[in-house]
């Protein structure tokens, strides 16, 4: 591999990874304060899976260039981390947070089926591994947008207030990183102009089944994975509390 | 008023030519619900390849003291109606389980009464401790296809973390240190 | 369908009692449906939904440090313990229903302060090293009781109870291999999970309850085979494995007294301080405000989640496939 793409490709696991640390630790918040028993059985599971992505993903990086997956994690600053602005927000509601999850899912569902035939092997067979798993949460989140968008009004509101807020967010989840041109021209990922397409078309329409307003006037969208919200600092610095706690600790 | 949603029993099937049985409830607004929920909860590990789910209420339930109390068809106000399917369930064992009732096969009958009378009659291999009955158009199965099959259960094999097997270096052993507090055994 | 609860006052109470007992001692299992006195029933209802708080309460202390586990490995390993957790306390509502009473009527009576739920929860996890300990010596306290009523006589009972245990051994095992692990570590990692062991040892031994003779209940849940073996005894047989196995570690144990005795083979442990157990237990240990207080509040805030699938419910008539 030439090293603009091995470097390319690097930048892009990372990101790949960063995005579901992020994620998974904002819904691990929920854990033990959900709305029902099951719910709180539920969301663990999502947040299990994403977190076994994240190990995927820091994984393949590992193989390229060595680096640990912890260290990764656990020692990076903010301004070190590549994960997309939507991901950091803090928790919100339940309908926020199952929103969220939707939006991702779907795109990282998308995401996936398309770079099933990515030339680099590696990549290729974690996909299959984490396909599996993304078409239950989807399956899951498409179920819980559709009923809080058709449940109350108040459910109702809540969820389009959560979709005023992510939906200009979301959009980062498409902007393509410094030399990943290298790496869809190697089809190594796939290109994320089709997928935005997809993406756009199966959100709209299962949004508007479930009574949300759209199109949302499009405000702020994040661009770069270098720049973050003001959440992130804070986000870490709980996350890696215990990690950095002790500097000789080699094991946990 | 609060609710915490009505309640579904749920029935797992293990692998594909074991029976379904009977592993417990969930609390659950829709079919669909609960059956994403049932995966949630009772297909945390391995092992399953389908699950169904049945509101408590269309269960109809007879234990075996019941039954010789004549309870069974004390309630039978049956004879009425066209004929339907019901999924019969039975226990036949005292012994520690995680499960209780087995999916034993189906009857045809006019009323759940006459769907027990069927069920004793065609399934008297063994005694039967217990014996559920439930309308066939009131159970709603998983999706049956391998893709479904597989993103609902297979990835359970992999989360080795959340099996005991994988902390097996820290089993019991039998310790040095039996014969007092803090004191090293010398051999 | 009719449950039968039978009161002292029933004609047939004696021939029925004398029937339901000749079962449990021939080791059958009473199913929902079948006669059984009222009082069996009350104290199941008592100990099965008292038991599901615990584990829903049990989820807070563990569920505190999710967010700050130190490697990817370890939060996903919580996260699946605090999910069993949940489950746990999931099927045991679902026990405490078979026998007539509702998620509804039990969450209330935990919601408001009336029912009871494990002590242990009620003291806060400190550092990362309480999360090892509380999956060694608490679901370690746990799976001896747990094991013990997964041969109870309440069918419903004993089967959440054989699902339970089987996932605690892996709670047990995960804590054990991070005690283990830090009591091998550096100064500050050693230093951290001897400070655990030192809080939690003598929760964990009060945790089996009060000493037999204070113990009213005992006497009955052990006839109707609800409870196989008394307090003390389990409470020995947790000391016995767990006591050497910490020492072994080279941890200390906060009891001067302990001993191991080679008549009997058991390690006698030191007086146990009740008086802040039955503390605890009225209300004041130092967490229990903030344990109910976040359950309140998950509670309340959850409301119009539940009311909105509710009313989506009423709204459709969602088919799924029918076998
Ligand atoms: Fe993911
Ligand atoms: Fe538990
Ligand atoms: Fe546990």
């Amino acid at each position: 591999m030439r090293s603009e793409v091995r470097e390319a490709l690097i930048a892009k696991l990372t990101a790949l990874a960063d995005d579901e640390v992020i994620l998974a630790h904002r819904n691990s918040e929920w854990v033990g304060h959900g709305p029902i028993l099951e719910e709180d059985i539920a969301l663990a599971n999502i947040v299990q899976d994403e977190l076994g992505h994240a190990t995927l993903w820091y994984g393949l990086r590992q193989q390229l260039d060595g680096s640990d997956p912890d260290q990764l994690a656990f020692f990076r600053d903010a301004n070190e981390y590549r994960c997309c602005e939507l991901v950091e927000l803090p928790k919100g509601d339940w309908a926020f947070t199952m929103l969220r999850q939707y939006l991702f899912d779907l795109y990282e569902a998308l995401w996936l089926e398309a770079a099933r035939h990515s030339t680099y092997q590696p990549l290729a067979d974690a996909v299959q591994k984490i396909i599996r798993e993304e078409r239950f949460h989807l399956q899951h989140t498409q179920a819980w947008v559709e009923r809080l968008g058709q449940g109350t009004e108040e459910s109702n509101r809540r969820l389009q207030q959560a979709l005023e807020m992510q939906w200009s967010y979301a959009q980062q989840l498409f902007v393509p990183i410094p030399g990943e041109e290298l790496l869809v021209a190697e089809g190594i990922v796939p290109d994320l102009a089709p997928i935005k397409e997809r993406w756009l078309e199966h959100s709209t329409r299962h949004l508007q089944a479930a009574g949300l307003k759209l199109p949302i006037n499009p405000g702020y969208q994040p661009t770069s994975r270098a720049y973050h919200t003001e959440h992130l600092w804070s986000l870490l610095a709980e996350m890696q509390s215990t990690a950095r706690w002790d500097a000789e600790a080699k094991v946990w | 008023m609060d609710t915490q949603w009505p309640r579904w029993e749920v029935f797992k099937q293990d692998t594909p030519h074991k029976p379904h049985q009977a592993v417990g409830s969930v609390h659950a607004v829709d079919p669909e619900h609960a059956l994403l929920t049932a995966r949630n909860v009772f297909a945390r590990r391995p092992q399953a390849v389908s699950l169904w789910v049945a509101r408590a209420e269309d269960v109809y339930a007879w234990t075996q003291e019941e039954i010789l109390e004549g309870l069974a068809t004390a309630r039978a106000d049956a004879g009425l109606g066209t004929a339907c399917r019901y999924l019969v369930f039975r226990k036949t064992s005292h012994k520690r389980s995680m499960t209780f009732v087995d999916h034993v096969g189906e009857v045809e009958a006019t009323s759940p009464e006459e769907a027990l009378q069927q069920a004793q009659a065609r399934f008297s291999d063994t005694t039967a401790l217990a014996w559920w009955i439930v309308p066939a158009d009131k159970v709603y199965q998983s999706d049956p296809s391998p893709e479904t099959v597989e993103s609902w259960f297979a990835p359970a094999r992999d989360k080795t973390y959340k099996q005991q097997q994988y902390y097996a270096t820290v089993g019991s052993h039998i310790s040095k240190h039996k014969r007092g507090r803090g004191v090293e055994d010398e051999e | 369908m009719p449950i039968k609860y039978g009161v002292p006052s029933d004609p047939d109470y004696n021939e029925r009692l004398r029937e339901f007992e000749a079962r449990i001692a021939r080791g059958e299992k009473i199913e929902p449906g079948d006669w059984m006195p009222e009082e069996y029933r009350r104290q199941l209802i008592r100990m099965i939904s008292q038991h599901a708080h615990s584990e829903v309460v049990g989820m807070l202390p563990e569920g505190a440090w999710i967010t700050r586990a130190p490697t990817l490995k370890r939060k996903m390993i919580l996260v699946a313990k605090v999910q069993d957790e949940a489950g746990h306390g999931q099927y045991l509502y679902h026990a405490a229903e078979t026998l007539g009473i509702s998620r509804e009527a039990m969450l209330e009576a935990l919601l408001s302060g009336k029912a009871k739920y494990s002590s242990i929860f009620n003291y806060p996890t400190l550092t990362w090293a309480d999360i090892g300990t509380i999956g060694w010596l608490v679901d370690g306290a746990a799976i001896k009781n747990q094991t013990m009523l997964a041969a109870c006589s309440y069918g419903p009972y004993s089967r959440a109870m054989v699902r339970i245990c089987a996932e605690e051994t892996f709670h047990h095992k995960q804590g054990k291999e991070m005690v283990l692990l830090y009591a091998k570590g550096t100064p500050k990692q050693r230093q951290m999970a001897q400070d655990a062991i030192n809080r939690w040892w003598w929760p964990a031994l009060m945790m089996m309850g009060p000493h037999d003779k204070d113990s009213p209940n005992t006497e009955i849940l052990v006839r109707w085979g609800i409870k196989t073996k008394t307090n003390d005894q389990v409470r020995q047989e947790f000391i016995n494995e767990h006591a050497p196995e910490i020492l072994e570690a080279g941890l200390t144990i906060p009891d001067p007294e302990l001993r191991y005795d080679e008549a009997t083979g058991n390690w006698i442990h030191g007086p146990i301080n009740w008086d802040e157990f039955w503390q605890v237990v009225g209300g004041n240990g130092p967490m229990n405000k903030e344990r109910l207080e976040a359950r309140r509040r998950a509670h309340a805030e959850g409301a119009w989640v539940r009311e909105a699938l509710e009313a989506y419910a009423a709204k459709k008539q969602k088919t799924a496939v029918a076998v």
